[in-house]
């Protein structure tokens, strides 16, 4: 197995696209917090939920680099693809997850988006069984 | 590919590989690829979360909006406290808990603290009823129904506010009946003013554009019109706005626009903190002049005249003048007992709200305590001596209910300064340390104000004077305790504890015997105020008698029950529920609204009811001392009773709040 299967270069491209996509929102919040911008700061739900999508977006991006690189040494087959595929869900659902739960949401509560959270967890969970089975039997 | 590798070998070898050039893996973005050679979409992630932030934070609701009403619209200067919250969120929480936020609020669930049950209740002009209706909050008369529309008081009693004009308009006028949140009682308004008689109709419908806006709200700004209804008739209309319903943080420190645009800048926040001089664009009210501070409380808890007198037309437009940081005596004239009456109808107007030697007796006059106290005049005393807004400097939870420093509690507060009376202490009081007698505040600044249908503390700190306040006809802080003894004994004992002459009053303003206790000639000799205070201290839980001496406090209690202000006999209904509990009278049962607030002649029933049972328990108590008006059989001696009663001033007072 290379790094050309398509799980692993797909994880790999997501990777990368995810840190480019959450890491600046993290560089944004800081900004947002550093000019006092109340509209932001005024939402504690909202600022919650919003750090919470750029840490996960970008641990989980790291995490998909990971993968890319350690994956095709020690799965094979099926094991690759489908922890592949779960981990890449789950690193699109997360992030994204938190981010809309912090759109248009209440004083109290998450908007809907967040139902992606647990979603996205469960395909993250089923990747890491999938990876540490595969790599147990490799 | 073989057994899997040690991760940190399987790392570096991805790291160092072929993988590095390879461009299907993505690994050429890292650098392998020349800048030039990258195309511009791959740069659209990178703006992706940026966009998204800023289109919801722009075309989201914003969470600032403070209430969602007609009359909240902030002034141009004032950012309001949820702004402020953004920044400072301790201090923020810590103002959330307390009743100065919730002085006035729109109604709704958690802010509507009486209970509107539907169920039909006696008034004074006929049956009305609280209900619910949905979202809605009514009073149902026998005429109309009248939905909340504004709730003020959150802490005593609540007091509501239906609208009464247009829709272009904002001018609520106050219902007749408020909820008393510690009796958990239903009452009609005039019961807390000081008026006789069970009340007027319509006498208490106040306007909250004129009267309570000013103080129950921040950045008040009534905006009367005086509209020309022809025949030279004119009539007032109201087209109010609040910067916050309630006080708020700008109420204390200023308006604070131009804080939050200094301080966006980052950096200009560091180098802020590197100044010496203080904040120009914030008032820090610890930071204040001891007379601007207090200047600052003084802007509500001061009453007062715009001044000029004229300026009346100019608040009554655009709101009042004074922003925190200001002295108050240049915007107004905080009232006091020489203040010319502004009605020709009462002279005594403002006179009347002070005790004869000046000292305030109406709460919301804490700053002419205050300010006319030695430890002002002399002193530091500031309001922030003993309050707080916040927490505390140990980072204390402060209490809502008055707010006092809980660092300072106790005797904290005066002992600071005068701290060789910590070791003097009994030597200083006469009393035993562990005594209420030994509390500074209870000789210093003891319960002879009235508000809120109860007797509050004074703010004038002061030494008490047997002599001094029984001629003015001020209570007597020793007597309000020693409630069976009368002013000689107080200047007696005050001799020998102090080692120096206090002289013994020589009349009592009413006329009544100095021999009788001074606290019972109060009761029944004195006006309005000293009866007040002394039905509310005949029931205090510090009171210096032991259970079996109280009878004759009881009796006399009863007999309050007819006084002719129903806020007194609600006091001493109040000190009589306490009393039958403490003694196990039975009386309770008798202690009804019914009875003592409508018709008197069933008043006059109940009072002789009441007697006769109390006469029941004659041999439950000591005999009582003569001078307490009361038989060994606890039978009154009526026409001794009779003749203190003749000697209450016969001229009404009325006095609002």
């Amino acid at each position: 197995m290379d790094s050309s299967d398509p799980a692993v270069s797909k994880t790999l491209r997501l990777g990368w696209i995810l840190l480019a996509v959450w890491l600046p929102l993290g560089l944004t919040l800081e900004a947002l917090h550093g000019f006092k911008v109340a509209v932001y700061l005024a939402s504690q739900l909202r600022r919650e939920l919003w750090t919470l999508a750029h840490a996960h977006g970008s641990m989980l991006g790291i995490l998909c680099l990971l993968f890319a690189s350690l994956a095709p040494r020690t799965l094979h087959g099926q094991a690759l693809t489908g922890a592949g595929r779960a981990l890449r869900t789950a690193a699109i659902l997360m992030p994204v997850g938190f981010f809309l739960g912090g759109v248009l949401n209440s004083e109290g509560d998450a908007s809907p988006g967040i139902l992606l959270v647990p979603v996205g967890a469960l395909f993250l969970l089923f990747a890491l069984v999938r990876a540490a089975l595969g790599s147990r039997s490799a | 590919m073989g057994r899997a590798r040690p991760a940190r070998e399987t790392i570096g070898r991805a790291l160092a590989g072929r993988s590095w050039s390879d461009e299907r893996s993505g690994w050429a973005i890292l650098g392998a690829v020349p800048a030039a050679r990258i195309p511009l979409r791959l740069f659209f992630p990178l703006i992706v979360a940026p966009v998204a932030v800023m289109g919801t934070l722009a075309l989201g609701p914003d969470p600032l909006i403070l209430e969602p009403d007609v009359l909240v619209e902030r002034r141009a200067e004032d950012r309001g406290a949820p702004h402020c919250g953004t920044c400072h969120p301790d201090q923020h929480a810590s103002w959330w808990g307390t009743y100065h936020r919730t002085m006035t609020q729109l109604p709704g669930p958690r802010s509507v603290r009486g209970e509107f049950d539907g169920v039909l209740r006696e008034g004074v002009d006929g049956p009305w009823a609280p209900l619910r209706r949905g979202d809605a909050f009514l009073m149902s008369f026998p005429d109309r129904e009248a939905e909340i529309a504004l709730v003020v008081g959150s802490h005593v009693y609540q007091q509501y506010f239906e609208r009464i004009d247009s829709s272009e308009l904002s001018t609520y006028r106050r219902l007749p009946f408020l909820w008393h949140i510690e009796e958990r009682a239903w009452m009609p308004v005039g019961r807390v003013f000081f008026h006789p008689g069970d009340g007027v109709p319509g006498r208490h419908a106040a306007l909250w554009n004129e009267n309570c806006i000013f103080c129950h709200n921040t950045g008040p700004r009534p905006r009367m019109r005086t509209t020309e209804a022809g025949g030279g008739e004119a009539y007032r209309s109201f087209d109010s706005r609040v910067s916050e319903l309630g006080i708020a943080c700008e109420a204390c420190h200023g308006p604070g626009r131009r804080h939050v645009e200094r301080h966006a800048n980052p950096l200009l926040r560091y180098v802020v903190q590197f100044e010496d001089s203080d904040d120009p664009t914030i008032v820090h009210p610890e930071k204040l002049s001891q007379e601007r501070e207090v200047s600052l409380c003084g802007q509500c808890h001061a009453q007062r005249l715009p001044n000029p007198h004229e300026r009346i037309f100019e608040f009554m437009a655009g709101g009042p003048t004074f922003r925190p940081g200001d002295l108050l005596g240049d915007h107004v004239e905080p009232l006091r007992i020489d203040t010319p009456s502004v009605d020709p109808s009462d002279p005594d107007l403002f006179r009347k709200r002070f005790w004869s030697e000046g000292t305030p007796r109406l709460t919301a006059y804490e700053y002419q305590g205050v300010t006319t106290s030695p430890c002002f005049e002399a002193g530091a005393l500031r309001c922030d001596s003993c309050h707080r807004m916040h927490r505390s400097a140990r980072g204390r939870e402060v209490d809502p209910r008055a707010q006092i420093d809980p660092d300072l509690k106790g005797d904290r507060a005066c002992t600071g300064c005068h701290a060789g009376m910590v070791d003097a202490l009994e030597r200083h009081t006469g009393h035993a340390p562990d005594s209420p007698g030994s509390r500074c505040v209870a000789c210093h600044m003891p319960r002879i104000v009235y508000g809120l249908l109860g007797i509050r503390r004074s703010h004038r700190i002061e030494s008490p004077d047997p002599r001094r306040d029984i001629e003015a006809g001020r209570p007597n802080a020793c007597t309000l305790c020693h409630l069976d003894r009368d002013g000689g004994w107080v200047a007696r004992e005050m001799t020998r504890i102090f080692g120096r002459p206090f002289e013994a009053p020589r009349r009592r303003p009413d006329r009544a015997p100095l021999d009788v206790p001074e606290a019972l000639a109060s009761l029944l000799s004195g006006d309005v105020l000293q009866r007040a205070v002394a039905a509310q201290h005949f029931g205090a839980p510090e009171v210096a008698l032991e259970s079996g001496a109280k009878a004759w406090l009881v009796a006399h209690l009863i007999v309050t029950l007819g006084d002719g202000y129903p806020a007194i006999r609600h006091l001493a209904r109040r000190s009589l529920v306490a009393l039958d509990e403490e003694l196990e009278l039975g009386l309770a049962s008798g202690l009804a609204d019914e009875g003592l607030f409508g018709d008197p002649e069933r008043r006059r029933e109940v009072i002789s009811e009441l007697l006769t049972r109390l006469a029941g328990h004659r041999d439950r108590f000591d005999v009582p001392p003569p001078a307490t008006l009361l038989g060994s059989d606890l039978r009154l001696d009526l026409d001794r009773v009779q003749a203190l009663l003749e000697l209450q001033s016969s001229s009404p007072i009325s006095i609002g709040e």
